[in-house]
């Protein structure tokens, strides 16, 4: 059955028209879309060790910058926002895969690849500002958890937008349309969970975690108004 | 188990709702900014809670209605919350295993890491104090002290008799920002750590330099306070600190009285 069902999807590619045979699975559901599933159940794995890392090493670092030095929580917020308009965006290339509207599915397919690219456009700056500011990821525990973390969500936008790029080419050739609307699905899939890790993330090491001083400083004499932009307001 | 056949069949939440979600996700992202606005507010360990149940609901709204599993096959949603909860339980055993749930430093680093908040602007360490001054000197909120410097026999702080050691307790208090770094016990808001306790200072100043009366040491001390460090606290902050106050003679004159109280 697996070999059937690889077979159908090998060429639901080629010949859209085999997209109206409905698959016969055991469990009633698309084998790539329960593929992409259980990858994306994987991959909470994945960063659930990472934040487990962080949180272990959290508040152990014993040379500075410490995140209350250099974490800028209202340029985050921004890229949050950035990150979840795209999350929107990325619905509606959707719903215009299925309605077969061509130009809106072009649209919001690179809408939401742009987006995505300002969200990374914003890390590579903050990354830029840390290691202007003395954080590498060899600097202390806070530099490696943090750079390790947020580089691997950042690699999975990457990888993200890539495939959007990928499917709006196809797009464009006018190869989208609610037969293969599958492809579009999976795509979305995989935008929006990175879109949730991004949540858990910026909820942990921003909002949570941003203040965090050094061991050895007792964080009630410190001035949170130093910190960076936030001091502005 | 096979209810919903086709991925073209499970049924997905219409434009409006789509609108209504991005509407909630933003206003959720503003609330939780919100609640870190307020200075006090920030990292204080109240946060978490509200926060994280915050980005929950955030993290359901878009798995249940962006990606769309409250429509899809049931199957889906245990096969995603299964490696959910597994990452939860990687979570909780990694950070029981290696770590603590709460977040405080543990005693090694407490020991050996640097007591230095990074000043990007001219690199070096910032000087809290002056920092402090800046923000608009606020009484800190009493943390635990058992870090605090040796402790010696503890004692409550008279009332200030004279006039002059009473405008040097203000000073003490206010705007010379002893507080910052100094402890005096049973002086309201004196609870710093970065500096040496005061709360003999009167009586150890006699004996610190031999033929040096307290006073004179005492003056010293906040003229030039690297003149003599003692040990184990960090030379040049309170130089620092005392260059950016520009005290004046009467000032000074105020603090020693204050000080010389503190027996």
């Amino acid at each position: 059955m697996a070999h059937q069902t690889a077979h159908h999807t090998e060429t639901s590619h080629h010949a859209p028209v085999a997209e109206h045979v409905e698959e016969h699975t055991t469990t009633g559901i698309n084998h790539r879309k329960l593929l992409m599933w259980v990858f994306l159940s994987s991959d909470c794995l994945f960063f659930g060790s990472l934040i487990a890392t962080y949180m272990v090493y959290r508040g152990q670092s014993l040379v500075g910058p410490y995140p209350v030095d250099i974490i800028d929580v209202p340029i985050t917020t921004i890229s949050t926002f950035v990150l979840l308009c795209s999350s929107f965006a990325m619905v509606r290339a959707l719903a215009a895969t299925n309605e077969d509207r061509q130009g809106a599915i072009l649209f919001w397919l690179l809408t939401t690849a742009f987006l995505g690219a300002i969200f990374i456009g914003f890390q590579v700056y903050e990354f830029n500002l840390f290691r202007a500011e003395g954080l590498r990821i060899d600097t202390n525990l806070f530099g490696s958890t943090f750079f390790t973390l947020t580089g691997f969500h950042g690699a999975h936008v990457t990888l993200g937008i890539v495939w959007l790029l990928g499917l709006a080419w196809i797009a464009k050739k006018g190869r989208l349309g609610p037969k293969t609307a599958l492809d579009v699905e999976l795509a979305g899939l995989y935008w929006h969970f990175v879109d949730i890790v991004w949540i858990v993330i910026f909820t942990l090491i921003y909002l949570i975690g941003g203040f965090d001083t050094g061991p050895a400083v007792d964080p009630s004499l410190v001035p949170h108004s130093i910190t960076g932009f936030l001091g502005l307001i | 188990m096979s209810s919903d056949p086709g991925v073209h069949e499970s049924r997905h939440p219409t434009l409006k709702q789509y609108v209504g979600i991005a509407i909630f996700l933003f206003v959720i992202t503003i609330v939780e900014f919100v609640i870190i606005l307020p200075q006090n507010f920030r990292g204080a360990g109240w946060t978490i809670a509200p926060l994280a149940i915050l980005s929950a609901i955030k993290f359901a709204a878009v798995i249940f209605f962006y990606m769309h599993l409250k429509f899809d096959n049931r199957l889906l949603t245990w096969v995603f919350l299964g490696g959910l909860a597994l990452g939860f339980a990687v979570v909780f055993a990694l950070v029981g295993l290696f770590g603590t749930y709460t977040p405080s430093p543990r005693a090694w680093a407490q020991a050996n890491a640097e007591p230095c908040l990074f000043d990007h602007d001219h690199g070096g360490c910032v000087d809290l104090a002056a920092a402090q001054r800046a923000a608009e000197t606020e009484t800190p909120e009493t943390p635990a002290a058992e870090d605090a410097p040796p402790a010696e026999p503890s004692h409550t702080a008279p009332a200030p008799s004279g006039g002059l050691a009473a405008e040097g307790q203000a000073l003490f208090t206010g705007r010379g920002v002893c507080i910052t770094c100094h402890k005096i016990e049973g002086v309201e808001g004196a609870v710093g750590i970065l500096g040496p306790d005061l709360t003999n200072v009167a009586t150890v100043a006699e004996t610190r330099q031999p033929g040096v009366s307290a006073e004179e040491y005492l003056v010293q001390s906040i003229v030039e306070p690297d003149a003599y460090i003692v040990d184990e606290y960090p030379a040049a902050l309170m130089n620092a600190t005392v260059a950016g106050l520009a005290l004046t003679d009467a000032e000074v004159d105020a603090l020693v009285a204050f000080l010389l109280e503190q027996k």
